[in-house]
């Protein structure tokens, strides 16, 4: 066949499927559709499919995993575009492996975001509408709505198709069945020395504007609790900061994981070495650093001097209905330190253990968020309401699973129409 | 300019819960949804122990924390004092929920036609009612109120929207009190114009002390409570209102 010889030579793997990738998206394409049944029954029944329930005297929570999710998944994207930036404004040439990846992940783990904020409200098809044209700016809601899902989501999606058309300007001189896809990307480009300056100060500036732009993003979600007076365990100055700090660290995680993947996948050598991996292993150490600080500070200032209900979430949280997943999260981000720690004393990186210690921060980030929400609704009344309590549905994990699995199909599909990792120039001038 | 606020007198209330009953009458709100709640409320230990009532409402505060987090404008505070939510808007990200330290939210979780207390439809119903009786709706709710003119009165209009005491608009609109200041057979509860000084409410604050619920929070409640004591940190209610649904 004549395509497909000319496929084998797109570099990267690109529009070549093999027989895993395959049996992969199956996979995802059936969880995405166990989680639209899911969502479709919410949709028609009402929101009594989940298990949230209004706080007080239905003693339930009224935000749970959507909202954990949503926090989670717009705190992965922060890491991404992050690294990007900072690898595109300092020239960080060996890093570049990880650029586009972590371009992709931001984008895609946005979308989740954006989708698991509208999987959560009562009215979804008003919200889409009315959240832009009734946008108040007084609502701590609006940089989440607003400028995250808005803002932040358009600006990384411009970055990445710029930083990406050179690459498919490559491909498209070679004729394949995804040509159209590449010179559509490519919108032009031709990669002469003036257009290659010129996309260099585009991504350059791009890069310079978005960096303020997703810390005060990423703010925003932190202060959607932070600013909460009447919610004990919510009010707090450290909400923002800590958000962010958590945000880099579980996408950091998750871009290890995902890089170890692609190197995996990828017939040959990109670059993704020990010299990237023991980057991103130092970065997650020094967040690691820093938020375990923070949980510390945090609990203590809670314990010893918060007022009778903060002490009351507080003790819930540690010792009581919420203790086994304050504990996990506590041994999955302490654990994780302490062998990078040990990796970091060592100068040498265990691909292994770093994918090891990524999963599990991911993890410990995810029960961080769902401590940061429910155990506020459920044990902070300030009336003498009953306790309250919140386990989550079978729909609800429904959605968040076909969320992740979208996520994922999503990246596999890109990862077969453009390189996942950027085309180095000798390799141009070999093809 | 009018400015309403409601009195509560814990000196004469005994706890029986009619408001409750007249709000959902009036309001139509589904089942397990109380937008009038009274805590009965026990504290100290046996034999030294107190008993105490306390009616909810909406506070409709002035600083409500509910209207600065709205993202859509949906819950708005009137110039006479009332919060309001308007169905029509709301988009159910129950955010207000959230930032109300009082707990007078209550999200649609379902179809209210599906919540009802009573099923229409079930044979043994249709056989008391011969199916002439159908869900009783009270007409006024659907109209729209206020300068605004916003679809704010009563419960049970749409799923996947926030409800909550209206202080009864719609009666006020007709110069009513509320539903569960008529029904009161103690008149424990007084509702009134705060700016008018021949109106009950405003003879009660020159006379008496009052609290306000949580008045450390900031949130300027509207509901003025005479006699009795704010509910403390050893306040446990002896029996919840069974409402989960």
């Amino acid at each position: 066949m004549a395509t497909a010889t000319h496929e084998a030579t797109l570099p990267r793997g690109v529009g070549r499927l093999t027989r895993g990738w395959v049996i992969f998206i199956l996979a995802m394409v059936a969880v995405c559709v166990l989680g639209w049944v899911a969502y479709i029954r919410e949709f028609s029944e009402g929101m009594t499919v989940t298990g949230m329930r209004n706080v007080g005297t239905m003693g339930g929570a009224t935000w749970g995993l959507y909202i954990t999710f949503v926090v989670y998944f717009v705190g992965v994207s922060f890491a991404g575009i992050t690294i990007a930036a900072v690898i595109r404004l300092f020239n960080l040439e060996r890093l570049r492996p990880i650029a586009r990846m972590a371009e992709v992940m931001t984008v895609v783990s946005l979308i989740l975001g954006a989708i698991a904020i509208v999987a959560d409200l009562g009215q979804p098809f008003r919200g889409i509408v009315n959240l832009f044209r009734y946008a108040r700016p007084q609502s701590p809601f609006f940089g989440t709505f607003t400028m995250v899902i808005a803002g932040y989501l358009f600006a990384s999606l411009v970055y990445l198709w710029i930083s990406s058309r050179r690459d498919a300007a490559l491909l498209a001189k070679q004729p394949s069945r995804l040509h159209w896809i590449h010179r559509l990307v490519a919108a032009g480009y031709t990669d002469t020395p003036a257009e290659r300056e010129r996309q260099s100060r585009a991504t350059f500036w791009m890069a310079v504007s978005i960096l303020p732009m997703l810390v005060v993003a990423t703010s925003t979600l932190g202060f959607v609790f932070g600013l909460q007076g009447g919610r004990p365990g919510w009010y707090s100055a450290l909400q923002a900061p800590a958000f962010v700090v958590l945000a880099g660290l579980s996408g950091t995680g998750l871009l290890i994981v995902l890089a170890a993947i692609v190197r995996k996948s990828l017939p040959r050598d990109v670059g993704l070495n020990q010299y990237v991996f023991g980057w991103l292993g130092r970065v997650m150490m020094l967040l690691l650093f820093v938020y375990v600080y923070f949980m510390v500070t945090e609990v203590l200032t809670a314990t010893y001097a918060g007022v009778d209900r903060d002490q009351q979430v507080t003790r819930e949280m540690l010792w009581g209905e919420y203790s086994w997943i304050f504990w996990s999260a506590v041994i999955l981000l302490v654990l994780p330190l302490a062998s990078l720690v040990f990796q970091a004393l060592r100068r040498r990186w265990n691909v292994s253990w770093l994918v090891a210690a990524g999963i599990a921060v991911n993890l410990g980030a995810i029960g961080k968020r769902y401590l940061i929400a429910v155990p506020s609704q459920t044990h902070g009344q300030l009336l003498p309401y009953p306790e309250g309590s919140y386990s989550p549905s079978w729909v609800e994990f429904a959605v968040v699973a076909s969320l992740v699995a979208f996520g994922a199909l999503v990246i596999g599909v890109f990862m077969k129409v453009l390189p996942i990792v950027e085309i180095e120039d000798e390799e141009v001038s070999h093809a | 300019m009018v400015k309403y606020a409601m009195a509560v007198d814990l000196d004469r209330c005994q706890g029986c819960r009619g408001c409750m009953e007249a709000c959902k009458i009036e309001n139509n709100t589904v089942e397990s949804v109380f937008w009038m709640h009274v805590f009965r409320l026990e504290s100290g230990e046996y034999p030294d122990t107190k008993m105490s009532f306390l009616p909810r409402p909406c506070q409709h505060c002035d600083n409500a924390p509910c209207v600065k987090v709205c993202p859509v404008g949906a819950r708005f505070k009137r110039e006479d004092g009332l919060v309001l939510t308007d169905a029509d808007r709301c988009i159910g990200c129950r955010y207000c929920e959230l930032a109300c330290p009082y707990g007078v939210n209550y999200f649609n979780w379902a179809k209210p036609e599906k919540r009802q207390y009573l099923d229409y439809d079930h044979p043994d119903v249709e056989r008391v009612t011969g199916g002439v009786i159908p869900p009783y709706k009270n007409p006024d709710l659907d109209l729209l109120y206020g300068e605004e003119q916003r679809l704010t009165a009563g419960g049970g209009h749409f799923k996947g929207v926030m409800e909550k005491c209206t202080f009864c608009v719609h009666r006020l609109d007709k110069g009513l009190d509320p539903a569960c200041v008529d029904t009161c057979p103690v008149q424990a509860l007084i509702f009134g114009d705060l700016e008018d000084p021949s109106s009950g409410i405003a003879e009660m604050i020159n006379d008496r002390t009052h609290f306000r619920l949580l008045e450390e929070v900031g949130t300027e409640p509207s509901v003025l409570y005479f006699g009795g004591a704010a509910p403390t940190e050893d306040s446990r209610e002896i029996e919840t209102v069974k409402a989960r649904v």
